[in-house]
């Protein structure tokens, strides 16, 4: 009996730790240039960085963090801004049509998105569009209690808590940029998501 | 007769333990192979122990600029290297040319560069911990802070 219960104990232990590992997300970065015909393609696993970002010490970057400089924040609270978002229903926030832009940005499903046509060099060379999606989550673990840094470290942290996002899209006549978080260690095209 | 038997043991132990030694931090795989038609094939297997002992002979003040470079960055360089030791095999970069393609990745605890241009074929595998090892090792030759 005793035997038996020691083989379940053990059994229920590598049962709990099988499941209980956490999958390893992946930040994918991949740059198609199409004049060259040339894919760049950047696969980082996020526990690495999540190590390797506080190591560094360079520059603004310290610990994880990096320091805004109080001139640059011109008395702009983003934390109070980022809190009210928090805490506000989805919806568009800001929509501006212009010229040469046009600018929208909405909360959606948890996620705060941005999306950025620039049309100023659209006659000539098609326009460039900038779609960003990034988990609520992770832009407020961006912005610790203190206004004038930034946490990186957090933000990569709340990044692999986070389900699987394509997050950022750049699309110009030359280039395509997309950057987006999934459990694949290659660099296989991210489904369509949001 | 049996002192010779004896000799020969001794002899064979000495080779497999040496032989244990020099593999037991791995081997640096360097290929090289020039597509033109009398292009030059290199195939390099070399155990990671003997890059060790050759840093030791570079003359320091061939070292001291790498030296100041790498130091800064040694934390750096420590966390990367753990952090892929403790990834899974990972292709970290991978560059799609017309015409080249170059793939940088982890395998097995080894660091592997596969450079493909149309005049050459580069195959390196590293084992992560000599990057480290290394990249200490070039530190130290330069003056201390």
């Amino acid at each position: 009996m005793k035997k038996f219960m020691q083989v379940g104990a053990v059994v229920c232990l590598l049962g709990s730790a099988a499941f209980g590992a956490p999958t390893e997300k992946y930040l994918h970065v991949r740059v198609t240039n199409t004049s060259d015909k040339e894919v760049v393609s950047v696969n980082v696993p996020l526990s690495l960085a999540e190590k390797v970002v506080p190591a560094i010490n360079h520059g603004k970057l310290s610990q994880g963090k990096v320091t805004i400089d109080e001139g640059e924040m011109k008395d702009v609270d983003v934390r109070a801004i980022l809190e009210a978002v928090k805490n506000s229903p989805d919806g568009e926030y800001v929509t501006i049509q212009g010229k040469d832009q046009d600018v929208r940005v909405a909360k959606s499903k948890g996620n705060l998105v941005v999306h950025v046509t620039d049309k100023s060099k659209a006659k000539e060379k098609g326009g460039s569009k900038v779609d960003v999606i990034i988990p609520m989550s992770v832009v407020n673990a961006l912005m610790p209690s203190d206004k004038h840094e930034i946490d990186l470290v957090a933000a990569i942290h709340a990044l692999s808590n986070s389900g699987e996002k394509l997050m950022v899209t750049v699309h110009d006549s030359d280039d395509d940029v997309k950057v987006w978080v999934d459990a694949e260690s290659g660099s296989n095209e991210p489904s369509a998501k949001e | 007769m049996l002192l010779v038997g004896k000799i020969l043991l001794g002899a064979a132990g000495s080779v497999v333990a040496m032989g244990a030694m020099i593999s037991s931090e791995g081997f640096v795989n360097v290929k090289v192979r020039e597509t033109k038609p009398d292009g030059v094939h290199l195939h390099i297997i070399a155990p990671v122990i003997l890059m060790n002992i050759g840093l030791h002979f570079v003359p320091q003040r061939n070292l001291k600029n790498a030296a100041e470079q790498v130091k800064p960055w040694l934390p750096v360089i420590d966390a990367t290297v753990k952090g892929l030791k403790d990834s899974e095999n990972v292709q970290l970069v991978e560059v799609t040319g017309p015409d080249h393609h170059v793939k940088v990745a982890t395998d097995g605890g080894y660091m592997v560069v596969d450079v493909t241009d149309p005049g050459d074929e580069v195959h390196v595998a590293l084992p992560l911990s000599e990057i480290d090892r290394a990249a200490h090792e070039i530190a130290a030759a330069g003056p201390t802070l």
